[in-house]
């Protein structure tokens, strides 16, 4: 488009701005921890901490337990995402707008909350692992390690699974279920010769993410692996280590984190590609009426996975009301939990997670719009590097990014750590792939001959902008960011790595209680989080007036 | 007020493909002139460097004698209808069609006071308030041309408006679009590829094709006497044979298809003998049942379509040919007769050997 040289400036000087960003804050961090990785003490180069790490079982063997977990609950969330998916598709289910919210409610929460209040229902001393005891006189000694991560891990995340799946079925012709239905095909051989196969890439796609955030996640393992000890736990404690902390390992560690997740990331590419169709649902599929025993088993079945899956915010809504003395309950109601919580000396908390998300979810809807815009509609070279560089803190773990940051801007003229802004920046950075994502997706269904309509009305490329393409992305861009919204404040990997006392908010608070054994005042802050997270997606239900959902 | 386009040697590339290279073309003040070609012709892409959406790598574009090239878009004083309308939906379709006002510091009185002559104009003052999206395809065209008129331009352009619509409807609207420039007066260029409609709004015609202008001219001439086999074939449907040309002495030409002998008394004097391809439209074919004189065909197969029939034939080295004849009272020819078809030697038209060159002379005319 040539529409002057001065208005080309414009647009030019936004992108070079946002690449310097970038630049600053992603590639210089990382690029920082693959340089340290390398660095020995002495100033010579050297592999030697990846040769430490492979060498010693201790170490390695981390890693593979991290697979088999990782591995594990992909699987069974990827099992259970599709056939929750399935069923409330293709039955009908009573109540399944309700069940839908709180399979999404029991996704947004953080996982290690998942894990305290698993521990809680069927830890050593459990109110489960309790009852079973009493009953069949047990000695249940509750689930730890493998089995409790993977239980935690997979409940947590088939709503992810789900919401993909149940999006894709969405736009799923009917008649390609009817054409297979009059060409003698059984339900079981439609939904697998069929249906599964058009699915395949949503189903891959969501399955990285599970895959990518189990894999990163080290609240999880960290409160109920007790001796499975999964490699963020290790990077973890090599970097937050009370008895030693040795930086050029951890930066070491770092450096496989992501080269794991870069291979997983092209392979899921390269296969998702080869499978990918384009469909368009002229008649969606509709959920029927399903009799007897069938009717009987869906129900059951979506009921007891939905119930399982939204216990762990139950266990901590109603602890939140319990006394407790040290870490046990004694059993009687009280609001003294969050009267502890509330009194003046705590409540910077609060404040903190709400400006923090605020502030964060402004800058990324701003960057992301415009960053969209600038790799969809003014593609150049320069663009088409600003979109390779946006989207690579999609692969970084928060982990990995928090100790980076760290790493980067802890002396001038980058005196960023301790600081509210480190943590703002990395929530910043760590949604702004997603967000790209979904604005590209939006200006892609504007034709850019409206744009041209507005220019060749005497409008200038800015107005045309602001006044034609911003209003129209808005109602999507909205509920984008109240789901980014809904995300950043559960975010706990990069806050935990970064936070100081100033800037503590509540997903640290509530973790550091738990470490504490504090579950009264844990339950009472998870509470607080649950809260604000229904009514957020209340608020996205009421903006996007629909019930879909994508993360 | 209107003004003349003068399009001059103009050249477009998009990285090492260049698309057009060196078009020249005048367009005079007020007139309805219409690029038509098939797709990927370069009309879409002319029509956007007149507008400043594509950039102009060489020669110069002039409008009312000044150079535009580097005007931006946004200072070109043009209205453009798009093909999927581009109707802004966040604003109601008087803020659609106040737009290019506001843009233009126009006073708030002002703006109602147009907004409602053009809506008048374009018979959608009933729809003043509504939003766009739950309108139909005629009615978003309404506005877009409301719209782009609106700001009074001094040039209007239309990119492909009537290709959403259902064939009712455009041609409904290709009459409003037609009788709406007139009112106003505005010179107007209007980039199809369809060219029934081409034929029915212009006042001229651009024959595009490969980025090169093939004929320029009025509808009728382009019909009835197109400048190559290209546009004979284009335009309508032609019948191309191979025929020869005997002799052209004293105005009078023989020309000769298989053992048919006719006369013709307009081809250009300086037109030798030699080989022809010889361009017969399907109406211009006469059937003879009686004698042997004639191309000889078979019938393939027939379809009678009320006011006319339309026959199927196969000469005897096996090309196809189509004729269309008044329908009459008599039986359809069975097929598989064998007839002869004459021409109507004054519409014919005869081409060189490699279809560049029209034989035809239309006295002084290209």
């Amino acid at each position: 488009m040539n529409t002057g040289k001065k208005k080309l400036n414009m647009w030019l000087v936004l992108t070079l701005g946002i690449l310097a960003l970038f630049l600053i804050f992603v590639v210089f961090p990382i690029g920082l921890i693959l340089y340290k990785s390398i660095l020995m003490e002495d100033g010579s180069i050297s592999f030697s901490y990846f040769t430490k790490f492979f060498s010693k079982k201790f170490y390695w063997s981390t890693l593979i337990n991290s697979f088999k977990v990782t591995i594990a609950s992909t699987f069974v969330s990827a099992v259970l995402g599709l056939i929750m998916a399935y069923l409330l598709r293709s039955i009908k289910i009573k109540g399944s707008k309700f069940l839908n919210i709180l399979i999404v409610i029991s996704y947004l929460s953080p996982p290690f909350i998942g894990a305290y209040a698993w521990v809680q229902l069927l830890g050593r001393n459990g109110f489960i692992t309790r009852i079973i005891n009493t009953l069949f006189h047990t000695q249940f000694s509750g689930i730890y390690g493998f089995a409790g991560i993977v239980l935690v891990f997979s409940l947590q995340s088939f709503p992810l699974v789900y919401m993909y799946v149940s999006g894709a079925l969405k736009n799923l012709d009917n008649s390609l279920n009817e054409a297979a239905e009059s060409l003698g095909c059984s339900v079981v051989q439609r939904v697998w010769r069929v249906i599964v196969p058009l699915i395949t890439p949503t189903l891959l796609a969501s399955s990285l993410l599970v895959f990518m955030r189990v894999f990163s996640d080290f609240g999880t393992p960290m409160l109920i692996g007790e001796g499975y000890k999964t490699f963020p736990v290790l990077l973890y404690s090599q970097f937050m280590g009370e008895v030693s902390t040795d930086d050029h390992y951890a930066a070491a560690l770092c450096v496989i984190v992501i080269v794991i997740t870069l291979v997983l990331f092209f392979l899921q590419k390269f296969i998702g590609n080869r499978l990918t169709y384009s469909m368009s649902a002229l008649k969606p599929m509709e959920s029927q009426k399903a009799s007897g025993l069938r009717n009987v088993l869906a129900h059951g079945f979506v009921y007891m996975v939905t119930l399982v899956a939204v216990l762990p915010q139950i266990t901590v809504i109603s602890t939140s009301f319990m006394e407790t003395r040290g870490a046990s309950y004694t059993g009687k109601f009280t609001l003294e939990n969050y009267k502890n919580i509330l009194m003046p000396k705590n409540v910077t908390t609060i404040t903190n997670t709400y400006l923090f998300g605020l502030a964060a979810i402004l800058l990324v809807v701003i960057l992301g719009v415009l960053i969209s815009y600038l790799t969809v509609r003014k593609k150049s070279f320069l663009t088409s590097i600003l979109d390779t560089l946006t989207m690579f803190p999609y692969i970084i773990p928060g982990s990995v990014l928090g100790i980076s940051f760290l790493y980067a801007f802890n002396k001038k003229p980058l005196l960023l750590s301790g600081t509210a802004i480190i943590i703002i920046i990395s929530l910043c950075i760590r949604r702004m792939p997603y967000t790209i994502r979904s604005s590209t997706a939006i200006i892609g269904q504007i034709s850019p001959s409206i744009e041209e309509a507005a220019i060749s009305l005497g409008a200038t490329e800015r107005k045309s902008f602001i006044k034609v393409t911003v209003p129209m992305m808005m109602a999507g861009v909205l509920s984008g960011a109240i789901m980014s919204w809904i995300t950043l404040i559960s975010e706990l990997s990069s806050s935990i790595i970064l936070y100081t006392s100033k800037t503590q908010t509540l997903t640290v608070a509530i973790y550091a209680e738990v470490i504490r054994s504090n579950f009264g005042n844990a339950a009472a802050y998870s509470t607080i989080l649950t809260v604000t997270s229904i009514l957020s997606l209340l608020l996205f239900f009421k903006v996007s007036g629909n019930n879909d959902i994508s993360v | 007020m209107s003004v003349a386009i003068n399009i001059e040697n103009v050249v477009k590339r998009f990285g090492k493909d260049t698309v057009i290279n060196g078009l020249s073309l005048d367009i005079k003040p007020g007139e309805f002139f219409t690029l038509l070609g098939p797709s990927g012709c370069g009309k879409t892409t002319l029509l956007r460097m007149i507008i400043g959406f594509n950039s102009i790598e060489g020669g110069q574009i002039k409008i009312d004698g000044k150079v535009i090239n580097d005007i931006p878009t946004n200072k070109r004083n043009m209205g453009m209808v798009f093909q999927n309308y581009a109707i802004f939906p966040h604003m109601s379709v008087k803020d659609n069609i106040a737009f290019g006002l506001k843009n233009r510091k126009v006073s708030k009185e002002e703006i109602n006071k147009k907004v409602d002559e053009i809506l008048k104009i374009v018979k959608i003052d009933h729809l003043k308030d509504r939003m766009p999206q739950k309108l139909s395809g005629g009615q978003q065209q309404r506005i877009a041309l409301a719209r782009a008129i609106v700001i009074h331009p001094e040039v209007l352009l239309m990119d492909e408006p009537l290709s959403n619509l259902d064939a009712k409807l455009r041609t409904e609207m290709r009459n409003a679009i037609k009788q709406i420039q007139q009112q106003v007066g505005i010179t107007t260029v209007y980039v199809t590829h369809d060219q029934e409609e081409a034929l029915a709004v212009s006042d001229r015609i651009a024959v595009m094709n490969g980025g090169v202008i093939q004929q320029i001219d009025t509808p009728k001439h382009i019909y009835q006497r197109p400048a190559n086999i290209f546009v004979s074939t284009f335009i309508g449907l032609s019948n191309v044979i191979n025929g020869v040309l005997e002799s052209n002495d004293n105005g009078k030409a023989q020309v000769r298809i298989g053992d048919y002998r006719f006369t013709m008394s307009n081809i250009k004097k300086e037109c030798t003998q030699g080989p022809v391809k010889v361009s017969i439209r399907p109406e211009e074919f006469i059937i003879n049942k009686e004698t042997k004189e004639g191309i000889p065909v078979v019938v393939k197969s027939s379809v009678f379509l009320g006011v006319a029939t339309h026959y199927f034939l196969e000469t005897k080295d096996g090309q196809d040919i189509e004729v269309i004849q008044d329908s009459d009272l008599e039986e359809l020819i069975p097929n598989g007769t064998l007839i002869h078809l004459k021409v109507q030697t004054q519409k014919i038209n005869v081409f060189s050997e490699d279809g560049s060159r029209s034989y035809i002379d239309r006295g002084g005319r290209a």
